[in-house]
């Protein structure tokens, strides 16, 4: 097949085109090089204007023979043209185009003109550019995206702020009805009419409080409290959840002996910490077994002897409550157990190594340990030993069932709270409990009631100008180690604020409740 | 369309009201970042939605909105990470519209999905261009209007653009421009 193409057809297909005859002058050329080498003539020798790479110019026509492939650099401004020389009788079709880079993209010194409509590097090149071009746009949306997840976020953050302020506040004035309440009912109440009327504000107090606990809930803010209470008690009031968590092919044998004797803990925290032993000890046995939850009171080393070891300044004497959680399943290696409450850390495909991570803390945070003694192949026991209430002024305080009227009378509290219908209802119920009662309508007010005399109850509120009531109770525990803490707020401080063995009472309070904190 | 036509209106809507004014916009329309990625190809529909809603934040109609669009899109394209490509398309206004078909060759391969136009130069004289818009959209005269006053405001000239002939998948447009550079 013989094709004849004009100059005009071969300049549109191949714009930087060369033409030399067998003296080796320019006898064609395409637009492309008329427009970037303006020096290149017709007639010129391609020597001249060219130093062709591949061949040796004066065997030029010696060496060449059918298509071959060949390299030019423009003499006077390096420009590189590749492609195939064509050789036929009259001389040689050099069908070259211009080199192509990104950077000629940029540098704007050519454009489309210069290449070929059918040239498949020139059209992967733009490719390659116009993915660039994305690729940046790209990374500008995904900027955009976190910039936009971070607003959200924020957003969240600060309605939760703000629904938590919210309800701290009301809680407040919740917590001044109800005490003004009860005041009202201890001294009118048997007036049936105003006994009535109390009832049906306590009632609504209680409506509200409920209201408030959802936004707190809805805030993500805590909404515990944190006081003394029967290990036993709690196991035997959820024996049927923790039944569930270990599942139908494990016999949970429950050896409860504690029951006489409590913990300052939050209820869920204590409730999620078995729930994460039990559930580890589940993990163990995928074809079931057995595991015994067992409570005991000790006396001695609270902390783990490896603890003690570690740190034996911290390493706290006294009665304990010790749960021992042991099942009878695979057992843990020494390099395992040695991971074991590291956060993150999971010998399981599909587990997170938050649960005995989460377990240590809370232990911790009320004073206790926790710790895992295992056998491989025989089973693993965890210990979670915590210190019983009240254990720092006596072994025997900490009975859950100590009669308040034995030390009525005896006890003198500190009392601080810088809502002065709230701290005047306080005074005037524990006075009528038969308290001595030091009032203080701020921090600086507590401190030096603390240095000019000492307390058995230094019952705060949290948040309040100035000294706030944790800063109150550290003061107070350095003064006089024994003194019982007991905080209020309307919402839970942060745990770490907290000391092993503080009280803490939600507002809006409950007398009866707060009565009986103070007396155990 | 694809998204960077979104991102464009935006940066429209950006410099011509304000950040409020498109932000109000993306809550009428119920739209945020995931409606302006760039290589997605969304449904036709949603950005006449959203010219619509910017049209009558800029107190235009739709047309008038279009054609600033389209005039506005040949400035971002021009601005942004498209700049060098843009220019290697073409330095001069006839050798632009000639290459627009091979740009969109380009685009057509980086962006599977989208549906491209065709431009032909059917005419091409100094001063004087015909040129033939294809496409299987319709109702995209004014954008296509503003597209070409908006390359002939890039290479400097001045002019008057006419259309000569609407067909079912076509338009033929008449060109005579000066240079002013």
């Amino acid at each position: 097949m013989l094709i004849s193409l004009s100059e005009k057809q071969i300049g549109t297909l191949l714009p930087a085109f060369l033409h030399i005859d067998k003296q080796l002058n320019i006898s064609a050329m395409g637009p492309g090089i008329s427009r970037h080498l303006p020096h290149v003539r017709i007639g010129m020798p391609c020597d001249e204007a060219f130093r062709i790479v591949n061949f040796d110019t004066a065997q030029f026509f010696h060496d060449g023979h059918d298509v071959q492939p060949v390299s030019l650099i423009a003499r006077n401004n390096a420009v590189v043209l590749n492609g195939a020389a064509i050789f036929h009788e009259a001389g040689c079709l050099l069908a070259v185009r211009f080199a192509v880079s990104e950077e000629m993209f940029a540098d704007s010194t050519m454009d489309l003109r210069d290449f070929g409509h059918a040239d498949p590097v020139i059209l992967s090149t733009m490719l390659i550019v116009l993915q660039r071009a994305m690729l940046e746009e790209s990374q500008a949306t995904a900027i955009e995206l976190a910039h936009e997840r971070q607003r959200s976020t924020d957003l969240l953050e600060r309605t939760s702020r703000v629904a938590g302020y919210m309800a701290h506040d009301f809680n407040n004035l919740l917590s001044i009805i109800r005490l003004n309440i009860d005041r009202l009912s201890r001294q009118f109440g048997k007036d049936e009419k105003i006994g009535k009327l109390a009832k049906i504000i306590q009632e609504m107090a209680s409506r509200g409080s409920d209201i408030t606990q959802s936004l707190m809930t809805l805030s993500l803010q805590r909404t515990d409290t944190r006081q003394p209470l029967s290990v036993d008690e709690v196991i035997h009031n959820n024996i049927g959840i923790l039944d569930s968590v270990v599942g139908p092919n494990i016999t949970l044998k429950l050896d409860l002996d504690a029951k006489d004797r409590t913990c300052v803990v939050s209820y869920t925290d204590l409730l999620n910490a078995l729930i994460n032993l039990l559930i580890n000890a589940r993990q163990a046995m995928p074809q079931g077994g057995h595991i015994e939850l067992s409570s005991s009171v000790g006396a001695g080393l609270i902390k783990s002897k490896g603890y003690a070891d570690a740190d034996p300044d911290m390493a706290d004497q006294g009665p304990y409550i010790s749960i021992r959680i042991a099942d009878t399943g695979i057992g843990m290696s020494e390099a395992l157990l040695a991971r074991a409450f590291e956060p993150q850390f999971s010998s399981k495909p599909n587990g997170t190594g938050l649960g005995l991570g989460s377990v240590r803390n809370f232990a911790v945070e009320m004073g206790g340990d926790v710790w895992l003694e295992s056998v491989e192949g025989a089973g693993t026991t965890a210990y979670l030993n915590l210190p019983i209430a009240g254990q720092m002024s006596g072994a025997d305080i900490g009975i859950a069932d100590k009669s308040a009227s034995d030390i009525v009378g005896k006890k003198k509290i500190l009392l601080v709270e810088d809502e002065p219908y709230a701290l005047e209802a306080l005074v005037e119920m524990l006075e009528a409990e038969g308290y001595a009662v030091t009032p203080c309508v701020s921090g600086d007010q507590a401190l030096i009631a603390l240095e000019h005399d000492s307390y058995d109850v230094l019952l705060t509120d949290v948040v309040m100008p100035g000294q706030n009531g944790t800063e109150i109770a550290r003061h107070a525990c350095t003064v006089r180690p024994s003194i019982q803490v007991i905080l209020m707020s309307g919402y839970v401080p942060d745990s770490a604020l907290l000391q092993p063995g503080w009280l803490f009472l939600h507002k809006p309070m409950d007398s009866a409740q707060l009565l009986q904190l103070i007396s155990a | 369309m694809y998204g960077m036509i979104h991102r464009a209106m935006r940066q429209m809507v950006h410099e011509e009201l304000g950040e409020d004014a498109w932000f109000a916009l993306e809550q009428k329309l119920d739209i945020g970042p995931t409606e302006l990625l760039t290589g997605m190809v969304y449904d036709d529909a949603l950005t006449l939605q959203i010219v619509a809603e910017a049209a009558a934040r800029l107190n235009l109609s739709v047309e008038q909105c279009l054609v600033a669009f389209g005039q506005y899109w040949i400035r971002f394209a021009g601005q942004g990470s498209l700049s060098s490509i843009m220019k290697f398309t073409g330095q001069d206004l006839a050798s632009f519209i000639a290459n627009l078909d091979r740009l969109h060759l380009a685009v057509g391969a980086a962006m599977p999905g989208a549906q491209l136009p065709s431009f032909a130069a059917l005419e091409n004289e100094p001063g004087h261009l015909v040129v033939e818009y294809r496409s299987d959209r319709v109702g995209m005269e004014p954008f296509v209007m503003g597209l070409l006053q908006g390359l002939m405001d890039r290479f400097q000239t001045r002019g008057d653009i006419k259309v000569v002939r609407r067909g079912e998948k076509s338009i033929i447009f008449d060109i005579r421009y000066q240079d002013i550079g």
